[in-house]
């Protein structure tokens, strides 16, 4: 059963989780552009990444906030924000430590091999969630309006892969880190949420 | 497919939040079926049917 609209005295930016996102990759540009200036490095961006991070909580309030008043937040999408946010939190804080040990440690052999995997060990959870929001969401609606946005970023990744690997292929693109799939998908599933939200208006307009 | 929902609904002075709670739906979904935008599936559209008391064809109408 979708819970009723619970916003009020929430302020602007606690119903603007795009702004919160946008904090977040400025952030992590902006740590990113302190590496390569060499003011920050290796175990120096650790707090940094981690307080970037942290911006993730609330995104997530505000996306709840934001569900809420447009009358589509149900337990299960309340679940999936929050597992989403201990996703994405795990995500960077493993990215963080691996890119650490691996800067500073020289690790060799099994280890090389560990920090290499560590990463990666929280997209076993994000695929959890997502498998259980498909399972666990009654409400039909909102589970077709997700896995629509899902399968455009999905169309978006295989898209933007297929075009961009023979782009490599034939030597006219740099190389790109196949790690990347995670970002456009999420980039689409976004494009997805605004296509749909677009689609309702209109037809809310009709 | 065409619906009488918004007419039913407004018939019976509830407002979307009130058939959302009704349904045990969200707001948004009564809305996307309101509008057109969705097709509820079998089982919604019997439980829509059973809360006004008609048969479904009297609610969900062909194009």
């Amino acid at each position: 059963m979708p819970e009723k609209v619970t916003t009020s005295g929430t302020g602007f930016a606690g119903r603007q989780p795009g702004l919160w996102a946008l904090a977040f990759a400025a952030a992590m540009c902006a740590i990113a552009y302190c590496e390569h200036r060499g003011i920050l490095g290796g175990w120096r961006s650790l707090p940094f990444v981690a307080a970037a991070a942290l911006l993730m909580v609330p995104l997530t309030k505000a996306a709840n906030n934001r569900q809420a008043a447009a009358g589509a937040l149900s337990p299960a999408t309340r679940r999936y924000n929050r597992r989403m946010l201990i996703w994405s939190v795990g995500y960077v804080l493993c990215l963080g430590i691996a890119m650490t040990v691996r800067n500073y440690l020289d690790p060799q052999g099994p280890l090389l091999w560990a920090i290499a995997l560590l990463p990666s060990a929280p997209m076993i959870f994000f695929v959890w969630t997502l498998a259980r929001y498909v399972i666990e969401e009654e409400d039909e609606y909102l589970r077709y309006r997700q896995t629509s946005a899902a399968l455009i970023g999905l169309a978006l990744v295989l898209l933007a892969g297929t075009l961009w690997g023979f782009l490599e292929t034939f030597g006219v693109a740099p190389h790109v880190p196949a790690w990347w799939v995670v970002p456009v998908w999420a980039i689409g599933l976004g494009l997805g949420q605004m296509i749909m939200a677009s689609t309702e208006r209109r037809a809310g307009r009709a | 497919m065409r619906n009488r929902l918004k007419v039913l609904r407004a018939e019976r002075d509830w407002s979307q939040q009130d058939l959302a709670e009704r349904l045990q739906v969200s707001r948004q979904s009564v809305n996307a079926i309101e509008t057109g935008k969705y097709d509820p599936s079998l089982p919604l559209a019997f439980r829509i049917a059973d809360l006004f008391g008609l048969p479904i064809e009297d609610i969900f109408l062909k194009d």
